[in-house]
C-alpha cells in the first residue's frame, strides 16, 4: 500500500497485515461517486492486479478507517478462501431463478386473494423479479456484517465510537428498507427480509458491550440517545415499529447466527486458517439461513465470476421465468416486466 | 493580467484537481503563480496537488509561501500538517494542526491528522481526544450529506 492519506496507526498495520497475509496489495481512493459503505474491487472477485478500496470524498478521518478496516476484512476472508479451497458466492441459474419467482408467485397469489384492492399485474410482476434479487443480494451480504462488526469491536478499540455511529445508520437503512413496498410484498417475505436484519441488530446488541459504545454526545443529532445503551439502542427501535412482528422469525434467525458465530475466537491471531475458518462459518451460517427461509432451490454456490456471468443474462433469465409462469401474457421481448425496466 | 484571469485559472486547475487530472491542475497552478506569485490561494491549491501526488516536499514549501503571505490562512496550516505527516515529522505536524485548529476548529481532518500524529508519538490520550472531535465533525458532515440525499435541504 502506497497512499498519501492519513490513515490511524491500527488500520495502517491491519492493511499491511492484510497485504502481507494474502500477498496481495490494497490501494486507497476517495471517490465523490462512491456508496457511503464503501465498495471493494478485489482481485478474488474481478479481473484486476490489485485491491482498491473507495470511499465517500468527506469520509476523511475514522468513518474512512472503519470502512477500510470493513473491507479489509471481507479481503481476508475471500483470500484465506482462495488460498485454501475456493471463494464462492450465492449465485443463480436459469432454474434457480425460475424457482425463486415461482415461489413468490405463489405467496403472492395467497396474499392477493386476501386483499380487497387487487395489484396490477405489471406491478406483481415487476416485484417477483425485483424481490428474488434483493434476497440475492441480501443473502451474500448479510452473513458477512456481524462477523466484520465483531472483529473490529474486538480488535480495533479505537473505532468503536465510529463503530456505534455506523451501525446506527445502517441499521435505520435496513429498517426502512422495503417500507414503502409494504402493501406490495408477500408479508412472508416482507417479515423474513425484515428479520435477517433485526437478527443482525440482535446479535451486535449482544456482542457489543453497551458501555463502550456510548454515542457521540456533543453531536445535537445524537443527543436523543443520550444515556441509552447500543443494546437499548438497537433493540428498542425495533420494538416501536410496524417490523416487530419480524421478532419471531428474527428471534430464529438470531439463534442461527449464534450457533455459527459463538464458535469464532474474535481475538485469535491473523492468519490464513483463521479467515478460512471464519468463510466457513460464514458460509454455513448463510446455508442454514437459506434454508430456514425456505429457499434452498433459489442459489447455488458458485464462483464470484459465475454471479457476474448471469447477472448480464439477468433480463433473458426473468424473461424465460416469466414466460413459463404467465405464458402468452409476456411478450417475446426481455425487458417488458424484467426488474431493469 | 486581471485577478478575474488568475481566479480562472484557479477554477479550472481545481477542476482538474478534483478530476484527479494532476498534471494538468499543476499547468494551471504554475500559470496562475507566474501571473500573480502573492496569491496564498494558488500556491495552497497547488500544495495540495503536490500531497496528492506524493511531492510532500514540493507541498510544504507551498504551504510556507501560502502562510507567509497569510499568517491566518487555516488550510495552509492543515495542508502543512498533512505534508509534514507523509514526512514522518509528527511533532511538527501536531504544532501546524495546533495552528490551523486556532484559525478553525471545525476541520475534522485537521482534528483527524492531530490525532494520528499523536498517536505516532504515543501521546495516546490527547490522541483520543482529537481522533473523538474529529469524529463528532465527520459525523456532522455526514448527516448533512445524507440530508442533501434524501432531498430536505438543497445542497
Amino acid at each position: 500500500m502506497k497512499t498519501e492519506i492519513p490513515l490511524s496507526k491500527p488500520i495502517r498495520q491491519f492493511i499491511r497485515v492484510t497485504e502481507t497475509l494474502l500477498d496481495t496489495e490494497i490501494s486507497l481512493l476517495r471517490n465523490p461517486e462512491a456508496d457511503p459503505n464503501g465498495t471493494l474491487v478485489d482481485v478474488y472477485t474481478y479481473n484486476i492486479d490489485k485491491n482498491v478500496i473507495l470511499f465517500p470524498v468527506h469520509y476523511m478521518g475514522l468513518l474512512k478507517d472503519f470502512i477500510i478496516a470493513r473491507h479489509c476484512i471481507r479481503l481476508l476472508i475471500k483470500g484465506a478462501a482462495v488460498k485454501k479451497s475456493r471463494y464462492l458466492v450465492c449465485s443463480y441459474t436459469k432454474n434457480s431463478m425460475y424457482k425463486g419467482i415461482h415461489q413468490i408467485y405463489i405467496d403472492a397469489l395467497k396474499d392477493e386473494a386476501k386483499k380487497e384492492r387487487k395489484l396490477p399485474v405489471i406491478k406483481l410482476i415487476r416485484m417477483l423479479n425485483i424481490l428474488y434479487t434483493s434476497f440475492n443480494d441480501d443473502i451474500n451480504e448479510l452473513p458477512w456484517n456481524p462477523i466484520t462488526n465483531a472483529r473490529i469491536y474486538h480488535r480495533m478499540p479505537s473505532i468503536r465510537k465510529t463503530q456505534l455511529y455506523y451501525l446506527m445508520k445502517e441499521s435505520k437503512k435496513d429498517m426502512d428498507e422495503m417500507k414503502e413496498y409494504e402493501d406490495i410484498i408477500p408479508r412472508r417475505y416482507f417479515v423474513l427480509n425484515k428479520s435477517m436484519f433485526y437478527a443482525r441488530d440482535q446479535y451486535l446488541a449482544k456482542t457489543l458491550p453497551a458501555d463502550e459504545l456510548m454515542p457521540v454526545i456533543n453531536i445535537p443529532q445524537m443527543k436523543k440517545f443520550n444515556h441509552l445503551e447500543v443494546k437499548e439502542m438497537l433493540t428498542t427501535r425495533w420494538t416501536h415499529t410496524s417490523w416487530y412482528q419480524s421478532k419471531i422469525f428474527g428471534d430464529a434467525m438470531l439463534e442461527i447466527m449464534e450457533k455459527y458465530l459463538q464458535k469464532i475466537d474474535w481475538n485469535a491471531e491473523d492468519t490464513i486458517d483463521y479467515f478460512y475458518d471464519i468463510y466457513q462459518s460464514g458460509v454455513l451460517m448463510t446455508n442454514h439461513f437459506i434454508s430456514y427461509m425456505s429457499m434452498k432451490d433459489w442459489f447455488v454456490w458458485e464462483s464470484p465470476q459465475h454471479l457476474q456471468e448471469v447477472q448480464l443474462k439477468k433480463a433473458e433469465y426473468e424473461h424465460e421465468a416469466l414466460k413459463k409462469i404467465f405464458g402468452d401474457l409476456i411478450g417475446e421481448s426481455p425487458g417488458d416486466f424484467t426488474s431493469e425496466s | 493580467m486581471t485577478s478575474r484571469d488568475v481566479d480562472g485559472l484557479l477554477k479550472k486547475g481545481r477542476a482538474y484537481a478534483g478530476r484527479t487530472k494532476y498534471k494538468e491542475a499543476i499547468a494551471y497552478f504554475d500559470k496562475a503563480l507566474s501571473l500573480d506569485p502573492a496569491n496564498p490561494e494558488a500556491w495552497n491549491f497547488r500544495a495540495g496537488v503536490f500531497i496528492e501526488t506524493g511531492r510532500n516536499t514540493e507541498a510544504l514549501a507551498d504551504c510556507e509561501r501560502a502562510i507567509a503571505l497569510n499568517q491566518n490562512f487555516a488550510d495552509a496550516w492543515i495542508k502543512k500538517g498533512h505534508a509534514l505527516y507523509n514526512l514522518g515529522r509528527f511533532e511538527d505536524a501536531v504544532v501546524a494542526c495546533t495552528r490551523a485548529l486556532a484559525l478553525n476548529g471545525n476541520d475534522a481532518s485537521a482534528w483527524y491528522i492531530k490525532g494520528v500524529c499523536l498517536d505516532e508519538l504515543g501521546r495516546n490520550d490527547e490522541a483520543g481526544e482529537a481522533y473523538g472531535k474529529s469524529l463528532e465533525l465527520e459525523i456532522i458532515l455526514d448527516m448533512e450529506a445524507e440530508k442533501r440525499k434524501i432531498g430536505k435541504y438543497p445542497a
